[in-house]
């Protein structure tokens, strides 16, 4: 009984170990990812393959344009709050609200614009081919991703909702 | 004694047996603890998992093709195991943090969640 014990104790602590070992090291590059100032960037290095020179270029690019970023989302939230003053003082649509609309949606089309800019100088501080798999990726991910408001009336959704209740 | 003198001898002992009546009722819940008997019966088989549990460590385990295949098998089972454990945590945080980097970049997506 005592060495078959002994021989069930070890095999548990053996697997145990093999589990345990095999986790660390496959984690390993997930913790030095996430011990970095910005994990997001060191995500993005390992990700497209960059060297030291290119991550730190990009780096530089990431950190100069989100000030920018900040500023114009100010610009946009001191507009959405104009406007939900205007809308609640006049009952009706004003050509001041109007003007407001037209002038913050300006400001959200230069915001993308800016973006894609952004995206532009990332791509070109990358290898060709990275930098094409970036571009694609991250305009998928952002300005090409349909928004909730799109994706309401898409073929599989209203329209069939309107064939079904034409007199509703 | 052969067979057919056994028969012979024991034909008044038939004619008795064939002529009594039983008579008196079944005592009460009798079918009920018939059950319960076999259900008591049918358990014992499982009661005896753990005796044969012991006996394997015991006769079994010390065998050193058998302990030799038990250790390999728990190594293989736990390397395995840490293996895809990793993975999933590791794709689990590649998302994550890809996810991060466009709301950093994407106002319109900086408060959207995991999707």
């Amino acid at each position: 009984m005592k060495k078959g014990g002994f021989i069930l104790l070890l095999g548990l602590l053996l697997g145990t170990a093999g589990f345990l070992g095999f986790y660390y090291f496959g984690t390993s590059s997930c913790r030095a990812m996430m011990q970095d100032p910005q994990p997001e960037l060191a995500w993005l290095k390992k990700e497209f393959n960059l060297n030291e020179a290119e991550f730190a270029r990009i780096t530089q690019l990431h950190e100069g344009y989100l000030p920018q970023c900040a500023e114009r989302c100010r610009v946009i939230a001191q507009q959405n709050r104009k406007l939900k003053d205007l809308l609640a003082k006049d009952g009706t649509v004003t050509s001041e609200i109007q003007n407001l609309l037209i002038e913050r949606a300006k400001t959200r089309a230069q915001c993308e614009a800016e973006m894609l800019n952004h995206f532009e100088e990332v791509s070109r501080a990358m290898p060709s081919e990275q930098g094409h798999r970036y571009l694609a990726w991250v305009e998928e991910q952002t300005v090409l991703r349909a928004q909730p408001m799109e994706s309401r009336h898409n073929n599989n959704g209203g329209n069939r909702m309107m064939m079904e209740e034409p007199h509703r | 004694m052969n067979t057919n003198q056994q028969h012979e001898s024991d034909d008044p002992l038939r004619k008795v047996l064939h002529q009594w009546v039983v008579d008196s009722p079944l005592p009460p819940r009798f079918q009920e603890q018939v059950w319960q008997r076999i259900a008591k019966a049918e358990k014992k088989p499982e009661a005896a998992l753990w005796p044969a549990i012991l006996r394997l460590i015991e006769v079994a385990l010390p065998r050193p093709k058998f302990a030799f295949v038990y250790m390999a098998a728990l190594l293989v089972l736990g390397v395995a195991a840490g293996s895809w454990t990793a993975q999933i945590k590791t794709n689990r945080l590649h998302s994550d943090l890809s996810l991060r980097y466009v709301q950093s970049i994407d106002p319109y997506r900086a408060d959207s969640s995991n999707q």
